[in-house]
């Protein structure tokens, strides 16, 4: 029940920070899909902490929420969200166990698969071959945000561990 | 971070150069194609200054030749995705303006491209 919780707590932060990120465009929008990421600190964390199968419950919650509050149930954004929340919690979890990456590493790792996912999706949803000019940019960037989250998500972790797992 | 990040960004910016320096290799378009919805509504020669106006779902759309360059000078739209865009020239390079359901195409036609 704790656990529970906790999960339902760390699904509103996320919806939370989704919100907030929105409202905080970088470059002005001149790069469609450039964002910080915020949201991916509470799945990273969801991995490190909880499991793979509350990392899955959370991220789909939140595209639902995030998509009735904001984008739109079903609308192209929703699915973008969802392609990309779905193979970025694939590609951390495997780079988790797999390779002998830090937190931060992991955190980059999601934000490419969550550019990727959404590029892929954009290409087979819209028929728009040409988006791929972006990925390059959006490969770019990743790895500063990757880097921020990761550092966050970092901090958290111990934050946690020190005092949360006391109670 | 540990020695295994670094080693991803690195394997990452490499990715990312090779995928610019292919950019890079792009034929520049001569001519645009203008779609709405999947219907070929104009074709623009882009060597002519002009600027055009279509009809999209939320009203006019302007779009603007210069210089062998297109981009979307006006639109009603919420985020004005198309016109922050800006210019393009390559082959292959799109600007789609989703609320409006126009598309501008640049076409890989290979039948003209020899500028001279």
């Amino acid at each position: 029940m704790k656990k529970f919780t906790r999960l339902s707590m760390l699904l509103a932060l996320s919806v939370a920070l989704n919100v907030i990120e929105a409202s905080l465009p970088l470059f002005n929008g001149y790069i469609p899909g450039l964002k910080l990421g915020l949201a991916n600190i509470v799945t990273l964390f969801i991995i490190y902490k909880f499991n793979l199968k509350d990392a899955f419950y959370v991220g789909i919650l939140r595209v639902f929420l995030v998509g009735i509050l904001r984008t739109g149930l079903f609308s192209t954004t929703f699915f973008f969200s969802l392609s990309g929340v779905l193979l970025s919690i694939v590609a951390m979890y495997l780079s988790k166990n797999l390779f002998k990456l830090s937190i931060i590493g992991v955190s980059i790792v999601g934000s490419i698969a969550h550019s990727t996912g959404q590029v892929i999706t954009s290409i087979l949803l819209l028929q728009m071959s040409s988006m791929i000019y972006y990925l390059p940019w959006l490969l770019l960037f990743s790895i500063p945000t990757g880097i921020l989250v990761g550092i966050i998500c970092k901090q958290l972790v111990k934050f946690y561990d020190e005092v949360l797992s006391f109670e | 971070m540990n020695k295994n990040d670094i080693k991803l960004i690195i394997i990452v910016l490499l990715i990312t150069i090779s995928l610019f320096s292919l950019s890079l290799f792009q034929k520049k378009a001569s001519i645009a194609n203008v779609y709405y919805a999947n219907d070929l509504i104009l074709e623009i020669d882009l060597s002519i200054n002009k600027t055009y106006e279509v009809e999209g779902d939320n009203g006019k759309v302007v779009i603007e030749v210069l210089d062998n360059q297109i981009r979307v000078v006006e639109e009603n739209s919420p985020y004005h995705l198309c016109s922050k865009q800006g210019f393009i020239s390559n082959s292959g390079q799109s600007i789609i303006c989703l609320p409006n359901k126009i598309i501008i195409e640049l076409p890989n036609n290979e039948l003209d491209t020899e500028v001279s």
